[in-house]
């Protein structure tokens, strides 16, 4: 059992190497790095599920925990020039750990006041939270302030996005899947209930909002080795919106859905390129559109594979 | 012998002088009762008497004026409405909060989180101690669904359940947490006579399997007098009578409250 998930492991790692070699070979840079942006786009849509479709918290400040751990890792990569270490593949990667870590703190700080309130109003405070992380930056000199960052070791590539997607989907896929998991699904079902069965509802909302700023902080840290440039305005109010389309497309709750939602959003404006300056008006009519249709999101609560499951057995 | 007679009495539930009002109104005045162990009792009363404010005050979702609550010697007065589950008390819901959007079992397994055994590292490295632990959860599950009649559907979202399956299963997950005391809000409220008839059945069998005193709030007088041993009545806030189901039959003051002066 044990060895054959190692070797799962492996296997998933050689595949994502071999791809990642092939890639960058074979494909136009454009179409890859496209490809690595829907990646960037699937971590951050999987992560806000855990807290608006999984624990029901409507949070609207998720670019702020991105901005957290794009310029938490940045910061030791770039500004704080500690060792060359930190120019090398393998420092890169724990700059954007320790970016992660950072968000999850930050998660945590913002969501422990926050998370008392409910709906509307835990949206618009999660949204004041978001922007005020963003103004912080703006003001802080020492990693540019409105300059932005620049220099940033361009460390991330297909390899290493992918690798942090397969992680925060089996993470993610694993917390939901055990006593844990469903604490907080009792939580988004029915606060009172909830409570009447021994969960401390408050300690599992925190605990989506910290593992959900974890992962977001990943996907900054990947985003700013991406670019190898962050200002505070990649982390505006409109990201933060962009991955709650990618929830709602992709179904609350469902984290293949999440997946799904993530590489649309990812993806579609690149395709309506052909259209030149509509493309932002046919872009939201394609969301408009969707969500007339399939209101629930394309997969709605369920997993993938649950429907195909059950299509298979009818 | 002795120590057998503390354990006794350390299970005895008793409320003294419970009281809370909502603005001007007394929504309950100076509430007393006492349960002995593994006692069936029967709360009473007109509608907007009380009886759901008196379980909201048991279960800590509201927090009383004045007044003691005591289970097996600990006060239970300011806590938490989790950590009131934990001290062993369980309840349903007069309008059904189950979790609909989970299985049938998954609703009964969100009770044992409780006294969950493993941590974040066991889930998310799905160490030994996580499947077993998992499956322990999911075997005693199946057992308790097995008692109620859920078995079959133990895959089904909670929300597709016919009604009385949907009342049986909020009993299901409230036995999960392994309650001393069990307060059930009109279990029978909208079930056809058939379906009254087996929760009667039901109600005493948990009784004797689970060794749980249970509280019930029902409308059901036929219900209540057939399997209470002792009931409260209850009006305006305040406690009228209590007794065994003859001599509440008999109070004038219960039949005043509920037919109003003759």
């Amino acid at each position: 059992m044990k060895i054959f998930q190692v070797a799962i492991l492996l296997g998933v790692v050689a595949l994502l190497w071999g791809l990642n070699f092939f890639f960058e070979e074979n494909i136009n840079p454009y179409i890859l790095r496209v490809i690595i942006n829907c990646g960037i786009g699937m971590i951050l849509a999987m992560s806000l599920n855990l807290v608006n479709g999984c624990a029901g918290q409507f949070s609207l400040g998720h670019a702020g925990f991105m901005g957290v751990g794009a310029y938490m890792s940045a910061t030791i990569t770039t500004v704080l020039n500690l060792s060359p270490f930190f120019q090398t593949d393998l420092g890169v990667g724990c700059a954007i750990v320790t970016g992660g870590i950072a968000a999850a703190i930050a998660g945590y700080l913002v969501g422990l006041p926050s998370l008392r309130l409910k709906g509307d109003y835990l949206a618009i405070v999660t949204l004041g939270f978001g922007e005020i992380i963003r103004i912080c930056f703006l003001n802080i000199e020492s990693v540019g302030g409105a300059r932005g960052l620049s220099g940033i070791p361009p460390k991330s590539n297909f390899f290493w996005v992918y690798l942090w997607v397969v992680i925060t989907f089996v993470a993610l896929l694993r917390l939901l899947r055990s006593s844990y998991g469903r604490a907080i699904l009792s939580v988004r079902e029915n606060e009172i209930a909830a409570e009447s069965m021994g969960i401390d509802i408050s300690r599992y909302k925190i605990v989506a909002f910290v593992v959900s700023s974890f992962f977001a902080g990943i996907a900054g840290g990947l985003f700013a080795h991406l670019q190898s440039f962050i200002d505070p305005n990649s982390f505006v109010f409109n990201k933060s919106i962009e991955a709650v389309i990618m929830v709602v497309i992709g179904g609350m709750g469902s984290l293949s859905g999440a997946i799904f939602g993530g590489i649309i959003v990812s993806l579609l404006p690149e395709l309506l390129r052909v259209f030149e300056q509509y493309r932002m008006v046919i872009f939201p009519l394609i969301l408009i559109i969707l969500m007339l249709v399939r209101p629930m999101g394309l997969l709605g609560h369920k997993e993938i594979w649950e429907i195909f499951r059950k299509k298979a057995s009818s | 012998m002795s120590q057998e007679q503390v354990q006794v009495l350390g299970d005895d539930f008793k409320i003294d002088s419970l009281s809370i009002s909502f603005g001007g109104l007394k929504a309950v005045n100076s509430f007393n009762l006492h349960i002995k162990p593994m006692e069936l009792q029967g709360l009473i009363g007109p509608n907007g008497a009380g009886k759901t404010t008196v379980f909201n005050l048991i279960t800590g979702v509201y927090v009383p004026d004045s007044g003691t609550m005591v289970l097996n010697g600990n006060s239970l007065i300011g806590l938490n409405p989790h950590q009131i589950s934990k001290a062993g008390i369980a309840r349903t819901f007069q309008n059904i909060r189950l979790f609909g959007d989970l299985t049938v079992i998954e609703n009964v397994m969100v009770s044992y989180h409780m006294r969950i055994g493993y941590g974040y590292l066991d889930l998310f490295l799905r160490t030994p101690r996580y499947y077993q632990i998992e499956n322990q959860f999911r075997e005693n599950a199946t057992e308790l669904l097995k008692v109620m009649g859920l078995e079959q559907k133990r895959n089904d979202k909670a929300k597709s359940l016919a009604y009385g399956d949907q009342r049986r299963l909020e009993i299901a997950r409230a036995l999960a947490t392994e309650p001393k005391v069990l307060l059930l809000d009109e279990p029978a409220a909208g079930l056809n006579t058939q379906e009254k008839a087996a929760l009667m059945g039901t109600i005493a069998e948990i009784r004797n399997k689970f060794k749980t005193t249970i509280l019930l709030i029902e409308h059901d007088m036929k219900l209540v007098m057939g399997i209470c041993e002792k009931i409260t009545v209850l009006d305006h806030g305040e406690v009228i009578a209590v007794g065994t189901p003859r001599d509440i039959q008999d109070n004038p003051k219960v039949i005043e409250a509920y037919l109003g002066v003759g």
